[in-house]
Formats: structure tokens, C-alpha cells, sequence
């Protein structure tokens, strides 16, 4: 059943947006046609965190609270779903949540303009954890920028959350809320706003029909990153076929030998389960970009856009994953160093979309991945390597070195590679493939890097990879 | 009842709930009128250029685009720059920087006025732009003649001196990143007059320049500020937004509402000022400076602007907390095609400090010594070493005991040993530590601006309406100065009604900048106040026949004549029957400063703001990554009204100050067009940059020796350069690469980038 009514939960509110303008951003609604003026547009790309809402999503019987950035997220994202804007969290006696009084108590706002964006992200913190340790309140509020704090209040008052220890009104009201969010989450969104069409399958059969007939739309997998041509480009897009509504789609599966991961599972979701398998990959995933980018974020979505700079390609490229491609008629395999064509260019033709990504599990092998930024939090890489290494008797047998940043595209270094396997673990060894490194890359200078420092800062990662390798320690300031 | 003291007490931000739940209200969340129009502003895609020809067609015909508008629309002058002209609201025939705005549009929309402005066809005859200090130097493309500093003999001091060393350094320009971008909502009323809410810390200067545009008098235009997203300089002139929305709807007859996005934010308006010294110094075998010759360059970007001023405080921060007896500074003002730079917190302070600060750690670094006790031998002294270069004597100066006691506290000494071990075990991974003070003129350089006035009213409830020139941008100001009021009052602060700047009820204010607005709008309320006990206690006297000399008290909501005592309240009530005024105005001027410009001898400053931090970090050696371990602070506050804001001053200023010298980075190509504008590009501190170990006290024993508010001291700007330590700690962690032995060059920020190359360069020589 298809509708074009998209239908949501504003705090305990039902809401129906018949046939949205489907570029309108969730942010402008909230504030031009909900007229709640508490949340912010500090930039419109994602990258301060002063526009953060949360939405409540029925995970089971549990609500999933996911703090996101409303600039960059259309309006039908609520399909379904619950929002929770600053304004919501205030008690009917005109009282304050605990996280607004923390944030109160703890002097934790200035001039107070990104304030509502830390109130809502510290608010999905405390709903969908029991405890808050440092690290977790650092990476909550890593995609929220403040000017005047220099944030010490703010993780105060994150911490004293700790010792609050009765039931929220969202708790006290948990009950109603998965109730109404079951009644309203079931049917396939079809909008036609003028000359702007929006479509949201469930299944991937109905999803090939709609390519079908709608030869010429955009994917959308997430869309921080495709939004921005309505938000920075001031462009329309003019259909959009949503890809996270296909269940099929958002999956991990893991055998002896590899992890499947659909193509619209989340960053966040990935980056959890990938922890046990390479930590390296974990930890370049939580500083890919803020909670925010990665609640909806998807793995798929950061392949197919071809960033040079997207930290999950070069990774993946040393890790040999392969991209499962489905077309209108068959699926296939293809090793994701076949996948890239040019800057921002893949090999998918019209139609054909990432179903997964295979990644091979190395239990022997030695697997490290640096991300190198100017700034530690939700930055883009100025480099970022990746090395896979399977080592017998102290020499190399296979090796995979890729780097993003470090070209067009993310690639491997083919050259340093060649030269490096067979041979000994040896510090002589590594340092002497540098000048291969130069073949292998041209970088570019821009506006986060000049080549010269590239060019060293990967030569230099060969060198760390190897003293990590032979001392059997992290060489990390993190 | 009243059960604490309002004063030199901690209670939240006057705002505080309203942020945390979004209430807070800023320009760009006033509910429109229905027939609100949208502005945005087409801007010059060539740094500079002569135009050949602008074709607006398409943008006229765009959708929901009412009116478009250039220069030639604008009835009066068609300049905003704040002291000197130079700034056009639109370029004529001529742009000077990449962003300059050509035409404004209306449209019914923000997304159609903005795609609108796209749609321009201009055609450019490209003239070659000018970027960097060094080009403008090489050029003589500057703004001001150069401007000679000399006192007693520098050269003829370095050359009789034991040591000699020379060589040159840069900070890097910084983009204001409020979160809240430029705003204005502006409202047409009847007969011309409009009323505009606006995003700035200068209303009063709004509302001058407007009406200037519209060749009206400033009586017919209301500039109102509630608060502001922050601010930090960015605010304090900057006032084409302001300009071209009121422009808008005075045109269209039409309430117009215009927001700068974030990029059009950053690239179209002024940013920090770059500086570039090259300097010559000549000191004894214990650090003492003898003589110091110095040139100092600044990037002012394509207009004068505040760059006079903010130039003449890098000359008056030369010295930082130092004796310098023999100096010589020559100061060029470099015009470029870039926006122009502006105020940032600092204010050229900052600049000058980051200079001699460098010249400092290159002496310890070339004499082999622990660069505090340097710092120390150069300190300014109590009884003698005690007039600066501009001829002031420094009254108040506690950095030698606030540098001592920090020194403790942070454990200092036994840290700076434990630093050099771990780098004698490790290799890939270095630790660097640096004390840095810090010494800040309070007042405004400019006499005429150390000025405020206030306007409080007493209602026959007792409620207090408090009304000042200052401008409220996370600093607190409303609330210390709210507290100051309740205090004097015997009130509690809720009975306070803080409300907004307004040039109608304040007039001809100063911009809300120098650190001072506490201080002087504070001062200026207290003086309404006083007024109005004056008319109350008269009342009071000869009503019911009281003699008494000393001054009453007024304290929980009574007012004390000795042993008779009456209830605020009440006797307002009774004032208010007796025909007693219960309103007044409020001035208040700093007293005792005095500076000459020309001859650069004078006091310019009422008093000095001290402090010092020690930091810690650890660099990698293989990819220059950083991170701050550790940072003790100890700073002086005076006696101050509201220890938690003040705090929250020095952490923030301090953060702020570390961006500056070490992530943040503004770029521009050779062609003048600006590549980091907007945060995925720019990148400022996020909460992972915060030092890992954050002590942050305020002095105990400060007391502001002249007559200042609760003899406070403002900590507005003064703190962000206490972030200098963390950049001679990076420079101290680099030095260890090479056994201490050679010193190493690095420019600010110190990025990552700068950090390895300056290791590369180190080791390769």
C-alpha cells in the first residue's frame, strides 16, 4: 500500500504532511511550519550540530532515541517516526528535563545559540544509555560546536547526569508512544509535489519497478551528503527513490570467512559490530563524522558517493571487500578497487545500486587504519591509510596498503606493495618503499593540506605501521 | 526574603533556562508579519575587478523575487565603514575582494531569493589582486603611512649587547565562527522610520550608518539587540547586513527579514588580522632584553575598518607583562583583496603579545634555559622597570606573584624535569610545557568611546527595569549588571527586568568590545540608580524628619536610616504618591586615561587585566598530531561579581585562543578567493580539543585598584591569550626532537602540518 501522507509523531502529537515538498528540509519545517524557532541553522551542512533534533524510532518494543542534524534531513524522513524537537523536552508544569537543568546548574551555555543542539544530543545519550563515561559523552557531543564554552561545563553536566535516577515524562509515557508509532509505520511513501516526486519501497522488488519508471531519480541512503545540493548548491532534486525504507537492504551477516553488511546499514550500527573484528576500522568510524552523520549515515551511501575523502573506501580497498552491485536483473560481485572511476564517479550505471559489501575476515593478518585530520573530531582526513599485512616468520607475505587523500580516488599503493612483499619485517625494509610512495601518488594541495605533507604523512604511516608491527604497541596519542 | 547576596555569587546566566529550552530568542526567530520579505545578497566572484557589465534579468525574473537592488538604489551614502569610509554597501565599478556584494534581492522566500541571486550574469575585467602581507609590502599597497614607534636607543642596545639573535614570525587570521551568523529583521514604520533587530554588538553605529544610507536623520531608525549568538569582534562594525536588509525594506515598503548562510557568512565578512614580524633583539647571558627592533605587518584586507585601532593595540602589547627600555617598531598596514579584517577578541593585543612571546622562547631556546625564569628576569617590576614603552606607569601589576604562585600550583618545575625525561625515552612520541603570562590594557584606545549610559525605572510595584548600551553576547554582561542594580537596591536579582538594547531608550552608545561593557554600563546603571535613591532618600528625610549623615542601607528589601528602617516596597508606593520621580538616566565616563597618538605617549589603559597558564602537550613525531595533556590556569578577575560567568570567560577565551594557534586555519588562493568557508573546511576547537587536565582558578588576591564596578576585573578578551602556553609547549615538545639544541621555526596555527614540517625542518639542517 503506498501513501502520500507522510506521517509522524510530533512529540505525542500525530502529524500528517500530505504530498511534502520533498527538498524541504526537516530543519526549515520545524522552524517556518511548526514555528518552533528553538532549534538552529548554524551552517546547513552538518558540521555544528546547532540544528540537532531527535527522533524516536520503534526498534522492537523499544523507542531508539538518534540525535540527527535537521538541515540535512529531508521532511519525509519522519515517516514513522517520532520528533523531538528542544521545545518538547520542557514537563506540562513548565518544569525542564534533567538535561536541560544539568546544562542549567553546570553554567553550560554562553551566548546560548547551540545550546538547544547539546540539549537534544545529550538528551539521546541519556535516553538510550544507563551510564555516561567520558568517552561516550565526548563522542555524543562530538558533532556540536560551541564558541563560547570551550565545552568543560557542558561535559559536566553530561557527567552529573550520572546520579540522576528517576523516570523522565518520555519513560512515564514509553508505553502510548510504541503504540501510536506501531499504528502509524506501515505504508510506502509516494509523494508528487509539483514537479518533484519522492518514493520510499520496502522491498527491492518494488524498488526495481520504481527505477523502472523513474529512469532518472537520485538515491538517497542517508543523504548527508546528497542534501547538500538543495542546502549549499541551492539546486532541486528532482526524484528522490529513498533507500533506507527497504528493510532487505540494512543487514550484517557474518560467517567463518567474511561480514556482509547491506548497503543502508547505518555507520553507527557497523562500526559497533565491526569493533571485534578490526578495532582500527572502529575507531576511524567513530571519527568519520559526528553521531549525528552516522545514526544515519550509511555504509553503502559512503561508497557509492566516491569521496576521495570518504574514510570507509580506503579501508575496505585494503581489506580486498568486494561491492555487490544489483541491477534490474542479476547481482554482482566486484572487487571494490574496480569500483572507482574518477573523482566522485563509480561504475554504476542508471539503475543499478549498492545492494552490500563483502568484507573478508583476516584472523591471521595484521590490520591498521590511521586517520590523519587537523582537528580529532568529525574532521575530513588529509590522509587516511589503511594496511593489511599477513606476516610468517617475519616476512610479508600478502600485503594490502590503501590510502585516501591521497589522490582522485581512494587507492592502493600498488608500487609499495610489490616491493614490500616477500620481504623481511624490517624498518630498512619499509623506509625504503617511501620513494615507491611517490609513484604510487600525486596528491593534491587544497585547503586541508599541501602535497608535501601528504606525501610525507603517508610515508611516515608506512614507518608507524612497522614500529607498531615490531614492538607489538599502539604509537597513538588517542 | 532575601537569603543570598547577589553579588560576587554564583547564579546561572539571566538566560540561562531560555536556552536550554529554545525560548531564547534571537533576530532570526521573531515571528515575520505576513508580508515579510526574504533578502539575500549577490557578491563578487572576482577579488578584483573592474565590472564590465552586470546583467540582473534572470534575477528579476526568478521566482518570488520582488525587487532587486544595487547602488544605485540607495538615496544616501553608500558606505558602512565604521571610523574611516572604504567600505561600500554595493561595489560601483570596482570590487576589492571575493564576496564583495554587488545587489541584494526581495523575494517571498529565503530559498527563492537565494537561488535567485545565482542567476547574476557579470561580466569581470580581472586586475591583479594583492593577498598576502608580502606582496602588499613588496607593492606599498598599505592603508596608513607607516607608523614609527622609538623609545631610548634600540640599536645602539643591541649592538653593545652579549647575545644578538633576529629572525621573523606570523599568526594566522581566524574566522569569527559565531554560531548564530549575521542577522537583521527590519520593520518599515510611518514616516520613513524603521525599526531593525539586528545581529551586532554596535547598535548604536546600526543606526547611524543606516540612516546615513537613507539620508535620514538617526532619530527616525530604532536599532533593538536582545542578544546575540555570540559575537567576538565579528559584530562591532560589519554592518552590511544590517544596511542592505533595512535598504530592502525601506524600498519595498515591506517588513524584511535577511540571514547570511554560513558560507556567505565567512566569505563576505572580516576576519582576524594575519601579523607578520621581522625583529632584531639584543640581550645579556641571563635573557634580560637590552634592545629590540621590530616590524610589524598586518593583512587589514581590502578596507581600513577598525585596522587602526586594532594595529595601535599590538604596539601597546608589544611588551606584554615585559620591560622593554630600548625599542623601535615600525607598523605597516597592508591593503589587500581580501574581506577586510576586523575586530576578533584580542583586538591586535593578542598579536603584538604572540611576538614578543616568540623573541622570548627563541632567547631561552638560544641561552639554553628554562624559558620561565627568562620570562621572569624580563618582567616588569614594582618600584622601578615599571613605565611601558608609551610612557605609562603600571600601578597594579601582581604578574610576578600570579606567575609565582601558578608556578606551584601546576607544579611547574617538577613537570618541566619529568617532560625532559620522557622525551630522552621516547621518540615517536614528544611532550613540550610552557608558562606563558599575560598582561591586557582595559579601555577602549579611542577616548571618546569610554562612555556608557543606562536608564532604570522603578514601577510603583518595585519591579526594576533595567536598560543599558551593552550588548548581551554570552558573556553575562545583563546579568552582572543586573546584579550590580539588585545589589545596590537591597533586592533580589528576579525583581530585575533585563531587557533589550534599544538606541531609542540608550542613545549614542559605544560598541559592546575592549572587555569593558561591564564596566562601563555597570557604572553607568549604578549612576541611574544612585539618582533615583537620591530622590528617595531626600523624600524619605523630609517626610519623616530623619537626620542622618552616613549613606543608608539597602538590604533585603528594606532601606536602613541607622534604627529606622522602611520597606522598599511600601515606600516606593508612597514616593510614587508624593509626586517623587522614580526614573533615571545613567553616564558614566573612565576617568584618569589620556593618550597621544602622535607622540604614542599617554595612559591609555584605567588598569591592567593579569594572568598565566601553564600547558602540557604531546606531538607525534611521525605525522605532527597533537593533543593537550594538561592546563593550569590562574587568572585575574579582581573582585568578581559572578565567579561562574567569569570562568566561563577563561575556559571559553582560552579554547578560542587555542584555535587560533593551532587548528584553525583560514586559506586563500592566489587569486583572493577564500577556500575555508564553512565547517567542513574550517575547522575550530570540538569538545576533543579541550585539554585532557583543565585547573582553572581565578586569583584570590585580586582587587581592581581604581574605581571599577565591585572593583572587578572584566575577563572579556584577556584569557584567549592565555593560550599562548599550549603554542610554546608545541614549540618546546619540537625543540626535544633535537636535544634542545637548535631552535626550531614554526608559524601560528601550529597544525599538525606546520608541526611536522617544522620537525623536518629541524632535523634536516
Amino acid at each position: 500500500m503506498n501513501t502520500n501522507k507522510v506521517q509522524f509523531l510530533l512529540n505525542n502529537k500525530i502529524c500528517e504532511l500530505i504530498n511534502p515538498d520533498p527538498n524541504q528540509t526537516l530543519l526549515n519545517f520545524i522552524r517556518t511550519k511548526l514555528k518552533k524557532t528553538g532549534t538552529k541553522e548554524g551552517c546547513a551542512e552538518g558540521g555544528c550540530g546547532a540544528c540537532t533534533v531527535v527522533v524516536g524510532e520503534l526498534n522492537n518494543d523499544q523507542i531508539v532515541y538518534k540525535s540527527i542534524n535537521s538541515c540535512i534531513t529531508f521532511v519525509t524522513f519522519l515517516h514513522g517516526k517520532q520528533l523531538l524537537v528542544v521545545e518538547d523536552l520542557i514537563n506540562q508544569d513548565g518544569s525542564h528535563h534533567p538535561v536541560q537543568q544539568a546544562m542549567v546548574r553546570f553554567h553550560g551555555s554562553q551566548c546560548g545559540f547551540c545550546t538547544p543542539g547539546f540539549v537534544m544530543s545529550l538528551f539521546s545519550m541519556y535516553k538510550n544509555h544507563n551510564s555516561y563515561n567520558s568517552d561516550l559523552i565526548k563522542d555524543t557531543i562530538s558533532g556540536n560546536l560551541c564558541r563560547c564554552t570551550g565545552y568543560r561545563p557542558i561535559v559536566d553536566a553530561a557527567k552529573s547526569l550520572n546520579k540522576v535516577d528517576f523516570k523522565d515524562n518520555f519513560s512515564k509515557n514509553k508505553k502510548k508512544t510504541v503504540k501510536i508509532l506501531k499504528k502509524i509505520n506501515s505504508k510506502n511513501l509516494s509523494i508528487i509535489n509539483k514537479d518533484k516526486k519522492y518514493f520510499s519501497p520496502s522491498t527491492i522488488s518494488e524498488l526495481k519497478k520504481i527505477i523502472i519508471r523513474n529512469p532518472k531519480s537520485q538515491f538517497l541512503n542517508g543523504g548527508t551528503d546528497l542534501s547538500l545540493i538543495v542546502t549549499k548548491e541551492r539546486k532541486d532534486i528532482n526524484t528522490i527513490i529513498n533507500l533506507k525504507s527497504i528493510k532487505e537492504l540494512d543487514f550484517i551477516k557474518t560467517n567463518n570467512n567474511y561480514i556482509e553488511v547491506g548497503s543502508t546499514t547505518s555507520l553507527i550500527k557497523f562500526e559497533n559490530f565491526i569493533l571485534k573484528y578490526y578495532p582500527d576500522f572502529n575507531s576511524i568510524l567513530k571519527r568519520y563524522g559526528s553521531v549525528q552523520v552516522r545514526n544515519v549515515g550509511s555504509i553503502g551511501g559512503n561508497i557509492a558517493t566516491a569521496s576521495p575523502i570518504g574514510d570507509t573506501s580506503p579501508i575496505l580497498l585494503s581489506l580486498n571487500a568486494e561491492i555487490i552491485i544489483q541491477s534490474k536483473v542479476n547481482k554482482k560481485n566486484i572487487p571494490i578497487s574496480k569500483f572507482f572511476k574518477g573523482y566522485r564517479k563509480t561504475i554504476l550505471k542508471t539503475g543499478e545500486f549498492i545492494y552490500s559489501i563483502k568484507i573478508p575476515i583476516y584472523k591471521k593478518n595484521i590490520f591498521k587504519a590511521y586517520k590523519i585530520s587537523k582537528r580529532f573530531d568529525d574532521d575530513i582526513s588529509s590522509v587516511c591509510a589503511s594496511f593489511n599485512l599477513e606476516i610468517i616468520n617475519k616476512k610479508i607475505k600478502k600485503i594490502a596498503i590503501a590510502f585516501g587523500g591521497m589522490a582522485e580516488i581512494p587507492k592502493r599503493a600498488t608500487n609499495c606493495e610489490k616491493i614490500l612483499k616477500n620481504k623481511n619485517l624490517s624498518l630498512i625494509n619499509f623506509e625504503n618503499v617511501n620513494k615507491s610512495l611517490e609513484k604510487d601518488f600525486k596528491p593534491i594541495d587544497d585547503m586541508r593540506a599541501t602535497k608535501n605533507y601528504r606525501i610525507e604523512v603517508a610515508k611516515n604511516l608506512l614507518t608507524k605501521c612497522f614500529l607498531e608491527i615490531e614492538s607489538n604497541k599502539l604509537i597513538r596519542l588517542n | 526574603m532575601i537569603k543570598e547576596e547577589y553579588i560576587n555569587n554564583i547564579i546561572p546566566h539571566d538566560s540561562a533556562y531560555k536556552h536550554v529550552d529554545g525560548s531564547a530568542e534571537y533576530t532570526d526567530d521573531i515571528i515575520e508579519p505576513e508580508q515579510t520579505l526574504f533578502g539575500a545578497i549577490g557578491w563578487s566572484k572576482k577579488a578584483h575587478a573592474i565590472i564590465k557589465k552586470i546583467d540582473l534579468k534572470d534575477v528579476r525574473l526568478s521566482e518570488g523575487v520582488v525587487s532587486v537592488f544595487t547602488y544605485l538604489d540607495i538615496p544616501g551614502k553608500n558606505d558602512v565603514g565604521p571610523v574611516f569610509d572604504g567600505d561600500p554597501i554595493f561595489a560601483k565599478k570596482k570590487v576589492e575582494f571575493y564576496g564583495q556584494p554587488l545587489f541584494a534581492v526581495a523575494a517571498t522566500s529565503i530559498e527563492l531569493a537565494r537561488k535567485a541571486v545565482l542567476k547574476a550574469k557579470i561580466n569581470y575585467k580581472e586586475l591583479r589582486p594583492i593577498v598576502t602581507i608580502k606582496d602588499s609590502l613588496e607593492k606599498k599597497q598599505t592603508h596608513f603611512k607607516v607608523r614609527k614607534i622609538k623609545k631610548g636607543n634600540a640599536l645602539k642596545k643591541i649592538l653593545k649587547s652579549e647575545n644578538y639573535l633576529k629572525g621573523n614570525f606570523t599568526t594566522g587570521s581566524q574566522e569569527h565562527f559565531y554560531l548564530e551568523g549575521q542577522s537583521a529583521f527590519a520593520i518599515p514604520k510611518e514616516d520613513n522610520n524603521l525599526l531593525v533587530y539586528s545581529s551586532t554588538q554596535h547598535p548604536s553605529e546600526a543606526q547611524q550608518l543606516i540612516a546615513k544610507m537613507l539620508k535620514q536623520k538617526s532619530n527616525s531608525i530604532t536599532v533593538l539587540v536582545r542578544r546575540i549568538g555570540g559575537g567576538f569582534g565579528g559584530k562591532e562594525t560589519n554592518f552590511m547586513t544590517a544596511a542592505i536588509c533595512s535598504l530592502l525594506a525601506f524600498k519595498t515598503k515591506r517588513p524584511v527579514k535577511l540571514r547570511l548562510d554560513r558560507d556567505d557568512d565567512i566569505i563576505l565578512t572580516g576576519k582576524r588580522h594575519e601579523f607578520y614580524s621581522e625583529y632584531e633583539v639584543g640581550f645579556d647571558n641571563q635573557g634580560l632584553i637590552n634592545g629590540l627592533k621590530l616590524k610589524l605587518a598586518s593583512n587589514c584586507g581590502m578596507s581600513p575598518d577598525l585596522s587602526y585601532a586594532i594595529n595601535e593595540r599590538a604596539l601597546l602589547h608589544i611588551d606584554n607583562a615585559y620591560h622593554l627600555s630600548d625599542i623601535e617598531i615600525e607598523n605597516h598596514l597592508c591593503k589587500t583583496n581580501i574581506s577586510t579584517s576586523t575586530a576578533f577578541r584580542g583586538f591586535g593585543g593578542n598579536q603584538g603579545m604572540m611576538s614578543i612571546e616568540n623573541i622570548i622562547d627563541n632567547i631561552s631556546r638560544h641561552l639554553n634555559k628554562d624559558p620561565s625564569e627568562i620570562r621572569k628576569v624580563n618582567f616588569y617590576k614594582n618600584n622601578t622597570k615599571n613605565i611601558t614603552h608609551y610612557g605609562m606607569k603600571i600601578e597594579d601589576n601582581v604578574i610576578g606573584d600570579i606567575f609565582e604562585k601558578l608556578i606551584k600550583s601546576s607544579d611547574y618545575k617538577k613537570r618541566y624535569a619529568e617532560v625532559k625525561k620522557f622525551n630522552k625515552k621516547n621518540k615517536y612520541k614528544k611532550k613540550g610545557i610552557a608558562i606563558t603570562p599575560v598582561k591586557f590594557g582595559i579601555s577602549f584606545t579611542t577616548l571618546h568611546l569610554n562612555q556608557a549610559g543606562a536608564l532604570v525605572h522603578i514601577y510603583t510595584d518595585g519591579s526594576i527595569y533595567l536598560n543599558h548600551g551593552g550588548i548581551e553576547m554570552g558573556q553575562g554582561t545583563h546579568t552582572k549588571i543586573a546584579q550590580l542594580v539588585s545589589h545596590s537596591l537591597g533586592l533580589s536579582f528576579e525583581k530585575v527586568k533585563i531587557s533589550s538594547t534599544n538606541t531609542s531608550k540608550v542613545p549614542n552608545t559605544s560598541a559592546s568590545a575592549a572587555s569593558s561593557t561591564t564596566d562601563l554600563n555597570g557604572a553607568a546603571a549604578l549612576n541611574a540608580v544612585n539618582k533615583i535613591k537620591n530622590n528617595l532618600e531626600t523624600f524619605i528625610k523630609s517626610k519623616y524628619k530623619i537626620f542622618y549623615n552616613k549613606e543608608p542601607i539597602y538590604k533585603d528589601e528594606q532601606i536602613i536610616f541607622g534604627n529606622r528602617t522602611f520597606n522598599f516596597f511600601k515606600i516606593i508606593k508612597e514616593a510614587y504618591l508624593n509626586r517623587v520621580s522614580l526614573s533615571s538616566t545613567g553616564f558614566y565616563k573612565t576617568p584618569k586615561i589620556k593618550f597621544n597618538k602622535e607622540n604614542f605617549l599617554g595612559r591609555p589603559f584605567l588598569y591592567f587585566c593579569y594572568g598565566a597558564s601553564v600547558s602540557e602537550v604531546t606531538i607525534d613525531t611521525l605525522t605532527g598530531e597533537n593533543i593537550v595533556d594538561r592546563v593550569d590556569i590562574l587568572h585575574d578577575a579582581g573582585k568578581p561579581i559572578n565567579p561562574a560567568l567569569e570562568i566561563g570567560q577563561i575556559e571559553g577565551g582560552f579554547i578560542q585562543g587555542q584555535g587560533w594557534l593551532t587548528i584553525e586555519e583560514v586559506k586563500w588562493k592566489a587569486n583572493g578567493q577564500i577556500t575555508t568557508f564553512s565547517p567542513s573546511t574550517y575547522k575550530i576547537p570540538a569538545v576533543s580539543d579541550m585539554p585532557k587536565k583543565f585547573n582553572v582558578e581565578i586569583y584570590k588576591d585580586g582587587k581592581n585598584k581604581e574605581k571599577v564596578v565591585n572593583k572587578a576585573k572584566t575577563t572579556g578578551e584577556p584569557p584567549l591569550m592565555l593560550a599562548m602556553s599550549v603554542f610554546y609547549a608545541i614549540k618546546d615538545a619540537i625543540a626535544s626532537v633535537e636535544n634542545y639544541k637548535k631552535i626550531p621555526s614554526i608559524n601560528a596555527p601550529a597544525t599538525p602540518e606546520k608541526i611536522l614540517m617544522s620537525i623536518k625542518n629541524l632535523t634536516k639542517n
